[in-house]
């Protein structure tokens, strides 16, 4: 293959990494997490900024780490090849985190009007639902759009997600949050 | 009871639980991959603690740099322990420490601070 070809989309893109393939562990979450550190670092992002960052990265891919898990516990049949990667937009200076993988339809059934529903809250209501939440004990395990979403929503900018049917009962599930970078 | 100290990982904190200093030290990163599981073994050494060993005044320091949404949960189910104990009459403070360049903290302080009134509960800035 080409790899330059992929170098200079990548570079293109702004990509600063991406993992592709195979099931989420741990170990990569948080090593990719100290590379995401190291590179807020070069590039001088605020703590606050990179700190949102490092949040927003770690919810999705462990969202993804643990659908793939319960999924496998459940010897169900499951696609892994998940995608997330982190990326640059130098036009308005924002960084964004995108995810995507394959959902079963129960799945995206649930999470849909959830979604949608933070997608029209304003910051404040997000944050008042997101204590809410947390103060009601529910949603105990972080399944399904709950919480884990609503602690992206409240550490970014604007979010974007979009469900892609591709068989009878799976959907691709693409989800973003781009993070501003205020100038210091 | 005997003391507890759990080291830090790449992705979980630094655990320094001292009876007899009176001290509950949460200090680092907390996205455990099960993050109840990780968190029992101070969850349950911080209840017999309070279950007649704790000291006059008990210290909590809190110094979490980020976190993931269930460790928000734990860490609000922990705040919801130390205000029983609190409303038994037993004293204690708390100290949210953030870095001054860290909103995300200090806004995860105030939350905190504003969920449990009761508390003494100080937001302290590195």
């Amino acid at each position: 293959m080409d790899i330059t070809k992929l170098e200079d989309f990548l570079d293109d893109s702004g990509i600063v990494f991406l993992s592709y393939g195979g099931i989420l562990s741990q170990d990569l979450i948080s090593n990719m997490t100290e590379a995401l550190e190291k590179e807020a670092e070069v590039n001088n992002v605020s703590l606050s900024a990179s700190t949102n960052i490092f949040t927003i990265f770690v919810e999705l891919s462990q969202n993804m780490m643990n659908y793939s898990k319960s999924k496998n516990e459940a010897n169900e049949e499951f696609d892994p090849k998940g995608l997330v990667l982190v990326g640059y937009n130098k036009e308005d200076n924002s960084y964004y985190v995108l995810s995507r993988n394959v959902l079963d339809t129960t799945d995206k059934d649930k999470m849909l009007p959830k979604l949608e529903e933070i997608k029209s809250m304003s910051r404040d209501e997000i944050k008042k639902k997101y204590r809410e939440l947390r103060r009601s004990g529910l949603d105990k395990h972080n399944k399904g759009a709950g919480i884990g979403f609503l602690e992206i929503s409240k550490r970014c900018d604007n979010i974007d997600f979009k469900f892609t049917k591709i068989s009878e009962n799976k959907y691709q599930f693409m989800f973003q949050a781009n993070i501003l970078i205020k100038k210091k | 009871m005997e003391n507890l100290t759990i080291d830090e990982t790449k992705y979980t904190p630094k655990i320094n639980l001292n009876m007899e200093d009176g001290l509950i030290e949460l200090k680092g990163k907390s996205y455990p991959e099960n993050t109840f599981e990780f968190y029992k073994p101070m969850m349950d050494w911080v209840e017999s603690y309070f279950s007649g060993c704790e000291q006059a005044k008990t210290i909590i320091n809190f110094e979490i740099i980020y976190f993931n949404s269930s460790s928000s949960k734990l860490f609000f189910d922990f705040f919801d322990l130390i205000e029983e104990v609190v409303n038994k009459g037993k004293y204690i403070e708390i100290n949210w420490i953030y870095d001054a360049e860290n909103d995300s903290a200090l806004e995860a302080g105030e939350d905190f601070k504003e969920d449990f009134e009761k508390l003494n509960f100080k937001l302290v800035e590195k």
